[in-house]
């Protein structure tokens, strides 16, 4: 393992077949990945195959790739094997029930504040994250990965650094009205 | 105003808030009951995402089925191996006939001249392999092992510069030694650490299990300086010649062959020294002073960075990073070293 080695010298030694290499660029960017891929199957198991996968294509095509930025390539490729991987499940289609379930669960909270207070108040939180528009929710969670900062985040998802600023901060303002509507009509019935 | 706050909250939340950032911020909270009421709500709702990741991952699993993976292809296809097959039997033939003419041509002199065998790392890497007598070595970065092949004669000697940690086979008629410049460590049969940077003029060795005799050569013959037993260390500074002596914990001294790092009232100086090794950078202070501060700290695997930051928030010491060349500064000094 070369713990020192900027990713660029990992990838020119990875072409020199070097197995450390590889192991070294694994274990240093396997958690964020699968947090990031976690965004789009939701599914934790799925995108620990996902990203296992991704490390051997890497290893396979070593010496035909030409990789300028090797976190940005290992997360662009990451979403789109996850978007394949979603594609071919066709899962999307029960998206307006989850959107009504969460609905349910946040119909019997007393006050905004009794929502976001106590730690029950995260799950509820989590459940309306997934009913946020899917560019605001990517973001917002993206946002939560470590070691992943705004300019990173714009170069994997092809936009501005301002948009990803702006786009979190509306992801927040929505969530909090989107809570805060559930209680409304919460009251209201 | 409301969309410039939301930008500071997160900032705030992320600790990259700047002095000016908090100030606005605190003066937008106090403004009115509901925008405290949105802040707070806000850091709550940052605080909940955190855990959307909760899932407990196994990186060693899915890395086992990489290694695999990896390894399956690494075996040559049979076209390959018959045209390589053919090589190594051409090169096996080239071997034999230079051999026998080397050895035609040797044998008029009965003097027989050994072969060396070098094994060398680059700072930042440290390999382990075996010895011909099946004796194990670690070597660390920045790290030189010249041996005779095959042990030719009396003794099993080898020649380190840099820091290795030896298992030593038990032969009792076959001495094995370590050789570092002047000073010279004798064993039998043992495991043992012996740091010998000839840039850092100092030498020492720390005995885990057995026991090891440490010599220098005075007026170019060899003394005994001190026999050590497990948990022992000596330090010799070759250029004075003095030498402190020891008792210490041989797993932490050794800790490095297993990419840990333990360091027990060790000065920073020689923490540094040893990082330059394991992670092939160099590292300065801008005051000489600043290496003396001592301290206890342990590393688990980690990167470079993290390693840093530790070590900054242990010694209070800030530090920049210019490529390969770290400059550790004292913190509240406002300029730095220019670099050539």
């Amino acid at each position: 393992m070369y713990p020192a080695l900027t990713d660029e010298a990992l990838m020119s030694r990875l072409k020199q077949n070097d197995h450390s290499a590889l192991e070294t660029l694994f274990f240093r960017h396997y958690k964020p990945l699968c947090q990031f891929c976690t965004v789009y199957t939701r599914d934790y198991t799925i995108a620990e195959e996902i990203i296992a996968n991704l490390f051997m294509k890497l290893w396979d095509n070593r010496h035909d790739a030409l990789i300028l930025n090797v976190k940005s390539y290992l997360f662009a490729s990451a979403k789109n094997l996850s978007l394949n991987h979603i594609q071919k499940k066709k899962a999307p289609v029960d998206f307006m029930e989850d959107l009504e379930m969460g609905h349910d669960i946040i119909h019997d909270t007393d006050t905004p504040f009794k929502i976001l207070s106590g730690r029950e108040s995260y799950n509820r939180i989590l459940t309306v994250i997934d009913t946020l528009p899917a560019s605001q929710r990517q973001v917002l969670l993206m946002s939560r990965i470590d070691n992943l900062d705004k300019q990173e985040i714009a170069a994997i998802l092809g936009i501005s650094v301002r948009t990803v600023e702006t786009t979190l901060y509306q992801s927040i303002k929505k969530l909090r009205l989107l809570l805060k509507g559930y209680h409304n009509s919460a009251s209201g019935s | 105003m409301e969309d410039n706050s939301y930008q500071l909250i997160i900032d705030y939340f992320e600790k990259t808030i700047s002095d000016d950032g908090l100030t606005q911020l605190q003066e937008w909270i106090e403004a009115s009951p509901d925008n405290l009421a949105q802040f707070s709500e806000a850091i709550q709702i940052l605080e909940a995402t955190k855990s959307y990741f909760k899932q407990t991952e196994n990186p060693e699993k899915a890395w086992e089925k990489i290694n695999a993976h990896v390894n399956q292809q690494e075996s040559p296809k049979p076209a390959v191996q018959k045209r390589r097959w053919l090589a190594y039997a051409a090169a096996c033939f080239l071997v034999c006939t230079s051999g026998w003419l080397v050895y035609k041509s040797l044998n008029t002199k009965p003097a027989l001249t050994a072969e060396y065998e070098v094994i060398s790392n680059a700072d930042g890497k440290h390999t382990r392999f075996l010895l011909p007598d099946s004796s194990t070595v670690y070597l660390g970065g920045g790290s030189k092992l010249k041996y005779a092949k095959n042990f030719i004669g009396k003794t099993r000697a080898v020649y380190l510069d840099g820091e290795a940690f030896f298992d030593v086979v038990h032969q009792v008629k076959r001495p094995f030694t370590v050789k570092s410049g002047h000073i010279t460590t004798l064993v039998l049969g043992t495991s043992f650490n012996v740091k010998a940077y000839a840039a850092e003029n100092k030498v020492a060795v720390t005995v885990k299990t057995g026991k090891v005799g440490v010599m220098a050569d005075v007026r170019g013959r060899p003394q005994v300086v001190k026999y050590l037993l497990p948990n022992e260390q000596i330090s010799i500074n070759t250029v004075s010649g003095l030498y402190t002596f020891n008792t210490t914990d041989a797993r932490a001294v050794n800790s490095w062959i297993d990419n840990d790092f333990i360091f027990y009232d060790t000065s920073l100086e020689e923490i540094a020294a040893s990082m330059e090794h394991y992670y092939g950078v160099q590292i300065e202070f801008t005051e000489p002073d600043l290496g003396r501060v001592k301290l206890t700290a342990k590393f688990k695997n980690i990167s470079l960075k993290q390693a840093m930051e530790n070590l900054s928030a242990l010694s209070g010491l800030a530090y920049t990073q210019k490529g390969a060349h770290i400059f550790i500064s004292n913190n509240n000094q406002k300029g730095g070293k220019i670099m050539k």
